[in-house]
């Protein structure tokens, strides 16, 4: 049985998290404080710290959580997928996109953050999402054997040039406020055009 | 034989005061941003203050104040200048290069070796540049822009030359290889990538962005 101490660190942790998500997304990640984060969610400046080490990890939790919501979506979604594996894998990006876009100045946090030199161990940066990756290198593999891909391309190669397309679209929802329909408009085109050359 | 005070004391080149001031105007600039490039560089972009920068100048914080609204209008400015000073290598090594893949390898890879030397500036300006301001964002589109034309021309080259087909747009396929080359930098930063593997890696990526166009 969780001790009362350990339900209430479990209880201050959820609305930390909570108030970080909605603050990091309604004014920015570097204008939002542990304190305000600490007011939002009703606890202590302190209580804060005990459970989180930076306001970095802080973001870094939030973004882990999304994950689960993310991926039941997916879950959910995935087994329908229909058309070439060219259009599977768009449609998996145009889901992610859906989903990023409905907190976006949250997630272009989390991109940002990734950069920082000053990473904590137990900070998880974006770029480490290995479902994500699971699931586009099973697509790609899948092509190969529906002989939709070319059986000597370099999939993690592809991989990795999807992803960083895939990621560096957001610096349009950064710099021109684009929405989810215009990123998944661009991916597509981008997806196109690599495909084009993974054909047999 | 020293010919300045002459032509201070002339009437008739009285605007030349004017152009004084603006010329000590752009020497404080100019060391505040070499002050302020090595504190960035050592320091990284949170740990640099611009406390530390006008010291470090040799100035007083208002006096860094005067020529830069702010810490990321300095920032950029230094941005600026550095991707202003690639535009000359990655030319020349776009120019030398015998087909259109490779002179896109080689400018990229100019512009890596360029910038091994400040890996962690170009981690912050990355970190930076998905929480811009609307006009600080318009200024460094402005200053890339000279760099992302050079992209095309090649990729032009490329068509007039028959290596390269117009099967998709052009400008489709130089934002994916610029993208490509921002994201190089990510892996030399965390990974210690040398500049060669860095490129050759890039050269991959390139290889399979054009494989659909190759003529």
């Amino acid at each position: 049985m969780a001790s009362v101490r350990e339900t209430q660190k479990q209880g201050t942790r959820r609305k930390v998290l909570e108030a970080a998500r909605e603050l990091f997304n309604e004014i920015g990640y570097d204008e939002t404080t542990i304190r305000a984060i600490a007011e939002r969610a009703g606890v202590s400046v302190g209580s804060v710290f005990t459970t989180f080490a930076s306001k970095a990890d802080v973001l870094s939790q939030v973004m882990d959580d999304r994950v689960e919501a993310l991926y039941a979506e997916l879950d959910r979604v995935t087994r329908h997928l229909r058309g070439t594996t060219c259009d599977r894998v768009r449609s998996v990006f145009a889901i992610h996109y859906d989903f990023e876009c409905r907190r976006v100045k949250l997630f272009l946090a989390h991109i940002a953050a990734s950069f920082s030199p000053s990473l904590e161990a137990t900070t998880i940066p974006y770029g480490r999402n290995s479902r994500f990756k699971a699931m586009l290198v099973d697509l790609l593999a899948e092509g190969v054997e529906r002989g939709e891909v070319r059986a000597d391309a370099d999939l993690d190669l592809v991989l990795d040039t999807l992803m960083a397309a895939y990621a560096w679209n957001y610096r349009l929802a950064a710099q021109k406020n684009a929405d989810a329909t215009v990123l998944t408009a661009i991916m597509e085109r981008q997806v196109a055009l690599i495909f084009d050359g993974l054909r047999v | 034989m020293n010919h300045i005070p002459m032509r201070m004391n002339d009437p008739i080149l009285r605007p030349q005061k004017l152009t004084r001031r603006a010329m000590a105007k752009q020497q404080t600039r100019q060391k505040v941003l070499q002050a302020a490039r090595e504190m960035f560089i050592e320091r990284g972009y949170e740990g640099a203050t611009i406390r530390d920068i006008a010291r470090a100048a040799g100035m007083s914080t208002g006096a860094v104040f005067a020529s830069f609204t702010d810490k990321p209008d300095l920032f950029d400015a230094i941005l600026g200048e550095d991707f202003a000073a690639l535009l000359d290598p990655m030319k020349d090594a776009a120019r030398t290069a015998p087909s259109a893949r490779d002179a896109l390898v080689a400018m990229f890879g100019a512009a890596y070796r360029a910038h091994s030397a400040q890996l962690p500036l170009i981690q912050a300006a990355l970190a930076a540049s998905w929480t811009r301001t609307p006009e600080a964002e318009r200024l460094h589109r402005e200053a890339l822009r000279p760099l992302r034309a050079l992209v095309i021309e090649v990729l032009e080259r490329g068509v007039d030359r028959r290596e390269l087909t117009q099967r998709f747009d052009l400008r489709l396929i130089a934002d994916v290889i610029w993208d490509l080359y921002l994201a190089g930098y990510r892996p030399a930063a965390f990974e210690g990538l040398s500049v060669e593997t860095q490129t050759d890696k890039l050269a991959e990526r390139i290889d399979l962005v054009l494989a659909g166009v190759k003529a």
